[in-house]
């Protein structure tokens, strides 16, 4: 018997990200960070998604009223599910889970709401917009889009968003609490999240244009969501991009220790880096990995523009990794944080 | 694995409520029928009603200059309260995880100039403050405050994150991923949701009257409440004494509204059932249910039709009550607190009515508390929640004793 057949598997990927909209692995071409359409200061650039109309990628898909979060989670969802091919009239719909890891959540029509504070009082709110600007409310409409009855969850973590989306819902499966789980990550950029970045000075010189210096700290900040569909290996014939076997997402501890203990016997053949890609945190986590699983062991760096989603990015890292793969073997998804925090899954890729 | 390293238990509850500090000043309050519910006017200009707030919140020591919000340290409080009993050396302690619902957050600290003028607002002492906004801010408080170091993330699921915390830290439990967990949901009162709320009618200007027929509304209330969950070995390990047991627990979702629930209560009575199936009892072993009833009309019939449709088997009234009518809705803390009240029911034999319901909405199968406090055993009772977003939460707490 084979002992990963009840291993969640990853079946099905989409995303919209400023590679646009995608069902399945994004093709690998280069990507230019762009002006932000709304600095004041002199130039400043992101990785931003193109305009599209939802209607022409997902048919039926009406989004007057969302925001792009909402919308951007209800595309991506649909694209996985799309991907995974998967005929939700033949699924039992209350055991379909949605997990989504966000770490600003619908900034934008929070933004809204408090313009109309700012114009009309407290008392002259707009009742439309309050309920979008809940955290959930992403998640919500995927639901309610698919007509999917079970778990809906929004989470977030000070670092490790998206990795701790895709350990709850493995979980939520493992427990038999879903039969299939749609896990989403990400975030849109916003002037008052760019302004936040810049002020706490978080941001790359490649925002400002300038010539960066080769171990420059900082980010490129980026917009999107990625979508992953889970569901148990060997659950129906469908091709798996990975199956999940452990992981674990910490605050502190021995990170070394503790990510061997989730790997138990197996020895990676790959290293694929998450976290926001600056080069001195990117460096912590390659040494890490080397540390872990030795010195001849490929390394997959962190993309920026994955790395501009800052703590929703491991599902982008994570899908965008799997493009320059092996096609099969032992994987860690690995991400740090200062000295001790950490997030790592162990994936087996096929 | 055995059945005691499956078996999730509470060894701690903190919280922090418009009754003070601590599970005792809940308990002693709620049990003689005080009422925190009282007139506001100043949380922002314009604004008349009813709310129920938490005096006198101690300051947080902060050596390491975080930020921490009302939110946040509101949840700390809570935190503290339900540790206070753990050895804080212990490996336990140490390597335990967090995780923590809210659906304020740090918006509690923000200002609507932050949408005028972010730059400006972030030079003028805003850039701290916004550094709280994320939902994650509240787990990161508290496991920083308390220095462990295991999983540790939010929750953000409207009114159902309280509940949905707890089912989340019981499934890491049971992965393994930590020794212990601390669980709960800290939310603080602000404009920002007054005002929503209010925009949206769904606000009751005097005390609200949960399942009363002439109910108008909600009122909010802000609190936070933090249970400590182990498996039953790791509690037995340690000699911890076992304040309940958490027999069942279940999540799922309307898939009808964006912020109305099924008018027939559909999700949330399929929520009901999985959580009693988690728990392997029946309808009619669950001796009470601590209600989600919020007061507005929607909600309500909803959950009566919940509750008909998921007792329907048993052979006598179900007893409802809904204890917002005593300190209003805590929004993301309410599903945590009333964790805490169901607990406390169960260890005191004591069911709380719903405070000011004179016309019950007229059903069958639903025995509505009111009155008196009603005092018999209890070895079962079930927390139930739901939330804008369609989201319905159950939990069941046994009795800790064998």
């Amino acid at each position: 018997m084979n002992a990963n057949v009840n291993l969640p598997a990853i079946t099905g990927i989409g995303s919209v990200s400023p590679f646009g909209p995608l069902a399945g692995l994004i093709p690998p071409r280069p990507l230019e960070p762009r002006a932000i359409p709304w600095a004041t200061g002199g130039p400043r650039r992101a990785f931003l998604v193109d305009p599209f109309r939802p209607a022409d990628v997902v048919p039926g898909l009406k989004t007057r009223r969302l925001d792009r979060l909402s919308t951007w989670a209800l595309i991506s969802a649909s694209l996985a599910i799309r991907d995974a091919g998967i005929d939700l009239e033949k699924v039992d719909r209350s055991r379909v889970a949605v997990v989504f890891a966000t770490g600003f959540g619908c900034v934008e029509l929070t933004e809204s709401f408090f313009q109309s504070a700012a114009a009309n009082g407290w008392s002259g709110t707009d009742p439309n917009t309050f309920p979008e600007t809940l955290f959930n409310a992403p998640a919500s409409h995927v639901a309610l889009f698919l007509g999917l009855r079970g778990p809906n969850l929004t989470v977030d973590s000070q670092i490790f968003a998206g990795e701790c989306a895709l350990i709850q819902a493995a979980s939520l499966i493992r427990h038999g609490q879903a039969d299939l789980a749609i896990v989403l990550a990400g975030d849109t950029l916003t002037p008052s999240v760019y302004a936040w970045y810049e002020a706490a000075d978080l941001l790359s010189p490649f925002c400002y244009n300038s010539e960066p210096l080769p171990d420059a700290c900082g980010f490129i900040p980026s917009e999107g969501v990625a979508a992953l569909v889970l569901e148990p290996a060997g659950s129906r014939e469908a091709r798996s991009y990975a199956r999940l076997h452990s992981g674990r997402w910490a605050e502190g501890g021995k990170q070394a220790n503790a990510i061997r203990q989730i790997l138990g016997k197996y020895v990676p053949d790959l290293a694929i880096c998450a976290g926001n890609g600056a080069p001195c945190a990117t460096s912590s986590t390659a040494h890490l990995a080397h540390e872990i699983i030795g010195f001849d062991t490929n390394i997959v760096l962190p993309q920026a523009v994955a790395a501009g989603l800052a703590k929703a990015g491991g599902l982008l890292h994570l899908i965008l990794a799997l493009n320059s793969c092996p096609i099969s073997g032992q994987a860690l998804l690995l991400s740090t944080a200062g000295e001790s925090s950490y997030a790592a899954i162990h994936l087996e890729l096929s | 694995m055995s059945d005691i390293d499956k078996t999730i238990v509470v060894t701690g509850i903190g919280v922090i409520s418009p009754y003070g500090i601590g599970l005792a000043r809940l308990q002693a309050g709620m049990l003689a029928g005080e009422c925190c519910l009282a007139p506001s006017k100043d949380l922002y200009p314009g604004f008349a009603g009813t709310t129920a707030q938490v005096c006198d919140l101690p300051a947080v020591a902060n050596p390491s200059n975080f930020y921490y919000s009302r939110t946040d340290q509101l949840a700390v409080v809570a935190a503290e309260d339900a540790v206070a009993n753990l050895d804080r050396e212990s490996f336990a302690f140490e390597e335990s995880g967090v995780v923590m619902a809210s659906t304020v957050a740090g918006l509690c600290e923000l200002d609507p100039r932050i949408a005028e003028d972010p730059n400006a607002w972030y030079r003028q002492g805003g850039l701290a403050r916004a550094s709280s906004y994320p939902v994650s801010h509240v787990a990161t408080s508290v496991g920083t405050h308390l220095g462990i170091r295991g999983p540790n993330c939010s929750v953000s699921v409207a009114c159902a994150s309280g509940a949905m915390a707890i089912a989340l830290a019981a499934n890491l439990l049971l992965d393994g991923a930590a020794p212990m967990m601390l669980a709960g949901g800290s939310d603080a009162l602000c404009p920002f949701t007054l005002s929503g709320f209010n925009s949206l009618q769904a606000l009751d200007a005097a005390p609200c009257r949960p399942f009363d027929q002439n109910r108008k509304g909600l009122n909010l209330g802000e609190g936070a409440a933090v249970l400590v969950l182990e498996t039953l070995a790791g509690a037995m390990a340690r000699r911890a004494p076992v304040l309940a047991v958490l027999r069942g627990w279940a999540m799922t979702n309307d898939a009808y509204h964006p912020t109305a629930p099924h008018k027939d209560g559909v999700g949330l009575a399929d929520c009901i059932r999985r959580a009693m199936e988690m728990a392997d009892c029946s309808a009619d072993e669950i001796g009470y249910v601590n209600a989600h009833g919020t007061g507005t009309p929607l909600n309500d019939i909803a959950e009566t039709n919940a509750y008909q449709a998921a007792f329907a088997e048993r052979s006598r009234p179900i007893p409802v009550s809904s204890t917002k009518s005593y300190f209003g809705h805590c929004l993301g803390a309410a599903g945590a607190l009333e964790a805490a009240i169901t607990i406390t029911a169960i260890r005191c034999g004591a069911l709380l009515p719903t405070l000011r319901l004179t016309e019950p909405i007229e059903s069958s199968g639903i025995d509505w508390l009111r009155g008196e406090v009603r005092r018999q055993p209890l070895p079962l009772a079930m927390s139930v929640s739901a939330g804008f977003g369609g989201s319905d939460a159950a939990l069941i707490f046994g009795s800790g004793r064998p």
